[in-house]
């Protein structure tokens, strides 16, 4: 790919997530710890490479770089998509080689994971339609493994507390004593509308 | 009688002393279109050859930039907003109706604290030595009248390991895109100079100007003769653009 072609796509690239962080200010907020430092990313099948930094307030996808990386992370399209998947935390089995500073592939993982970037559009852009879609749903999938997982952990503990403890109603059971409290405070106020009308009555006798 | 030197204005033949003047007349008639222009003549492109000298620049948080012959601030705004309050940008234009215009442009902007602004030839920079992290020289050294003075005066204000970026059209790598690129800018350029800026023969010398300046491995050359190491470039857009960097040892 040209120089003005790899550019045009890699600020196309970056256009989304800005337009991602505009919305975001919990995440620009975070953007500080990235600040001077420089990623990069050498992807090769397909060849590209793409170098991450920031400051204070933005996000910067670059197609060249011509100063000092802290961490470079080499692999195929495949590979860095499964280290995305994993979490980051498996190299080993990902096939991706890593040189320089993990922390600073910790922070940009967890920054990138709370955005919300459409990965369609953007990975389109790079690689065309087909490729992009499907490297989209792996990144997707990635993003989203440690929400799943944390929400499967919430259902995990709530089913101990209800089935194996019973220490906690289940929630058709709760749902039913609510009903049953419906109809009692019905009952009632049916109760004191009747006697309200016989203590009338009886008032004027 | 003493013979008088001379040097190119585009296609012309004038004396040394009045290419400056003429120049000058040329960004005054075209300061005001002059983004519209751009935009128009290279499809929007030029953002990309600008966006990539900043990458190449390596410009971080603290550094001090001197983007000479800045005109209307693209490059500027940029560097203001990576160098950071720690930092600093000089955007330097030896023409005021250029230096109008970028100035009112990036406060327009938001850009202030950061940045500072002078009018400047870059034959004879008016900064002390080694002051400068990066200078950049964005499609303005084809209009210096000595190119070379020029590049002595940018190596003299920047700091040793500094970096000097030259983004400026060049020659095309292939016959076919030379054919193509002839035709469009002495037949279409001009026409389209008159429809928009209503001024034929500014972008006539545009075109012009740009054939007459020294290909890819000549300004590399006069780079290396100026002091500086590590030169190269990097084509762009076929070669119809190059960005020479070289260092200052």
């Amino acid at each position: 790919m040209g120089i003005t072609l790899s550019t045009a796509a890699v600020a196309g690239l970056e256009t989304l997530v800005k337009a991602a962080l505009r919305y975001d200010p919990a995440t620009r907020r975070k953007l500080g710890k990235l600040a001077g430092r420089v990623l990069a990313v050498e992807m090769t099948a397909p060849a590209l490479r793409l170098y991450i930094t920031a400051d204070e307030a933005q996000l910067y996808l670059m197609s060249h770089w011509g100063g000092e990386v802290h961490t470079r992370l080499k692999g195929s399209l495949s590979s860095l998509l499964s280290l995305a998947r994993s979490g980051g935390g498996n190299l080993a089995q990902s096939g991706v080689e890593m040189m320089g500073d993990t922390g600073l592939l910790l922070d940009l993982q967890s920054l990138l994971r709370d955005l919300d970037i459409d990965w369609e559009e953007a990975l389109s852009q790079l690689f065309g339609d087909l490729l992009g879609h499907q490297s989209a749903q792996l990144i997707r999938g990635g993003l989203n493994y440690g929400r799943d997982r944390a929400s499967e952990a919430q259902r995990l503990l709530s089913e101990f507390l209800t089935e194996e403890l019973q220490s906690l109603p289940s929630k058709l059971e709760l749902e039913d004593f609510n009903q049953q409290v419906d109809d009692l405070r019905l009952r009632l106020d049916r109760l004191e509308a009747r006697m309200t009308s016989y203590f009338n009555r009886t008032s004027k006798l | 009688m003493t013979e008088k030197k001379t040097t190119h204005f585009g296609f012309e033949e004038v004396a040394v002393e009045e290419k400056a003047a003429k120049v000058a007349g040329v960004f005054h008639s075209v300061a005001a279109k002059y983004d519209l222009m751009n935009d128009l003549m290279s499809g929007g492109v030029h953002r990309l050859w600008k966006r990539f000298t900043i990458e190449a620049s390596a410009v971080r948080p603290g550094h001090r930039v001197l983007d000479i012959a800045g005109g209307t601030g693209d490059l500027s705004y940029q560097f203001s907003r990576r160098v950071g309050s720690e930092g600093l940008v000089v955007l330097a234009d030896i023409n005021d109706s250029m230096l109008n215009v970028g100035r009112d442009r990036l406060i327009d902007r938001g850009i202030a604290g950061n940045i500072q602004f002078a009018q400047a030839d870059a034959q004879y920079l008016p900064f002390a030595d080694n002051s400068f992290d990066i200078i950049t020289i964005a499609f303005g050294l084809r209009n210096v009248t000595d190119k070379d003075l020029a590049l002595r005066s940018m190596l003299r204000v920047l700091k040793p390991g500094g970096r000097l970026l030259v983004l400026e059209f060049s020659k095309p790598q292939s016959e076919l895109l030379t054919k193509v690129y002839d035709a469009y800018s002495f037949k279409l350029l001009p026409l389209m100079g008159k429809l928009v800026a209503n001024d034929a023969g500014s972008y006539r010398y545009l075109a012009e100007s740009i054939r007459m300046h020294p290909d890819q491995q000549t300004l590399k050359a006069m780079m290396e003769e100026a002091g500086f190491v590590n030169t190269e470039f990097h084509n762009m857009t076929g070669g119809i653009v190059a960005l020479h960097k070289g260092i200052k040892p």
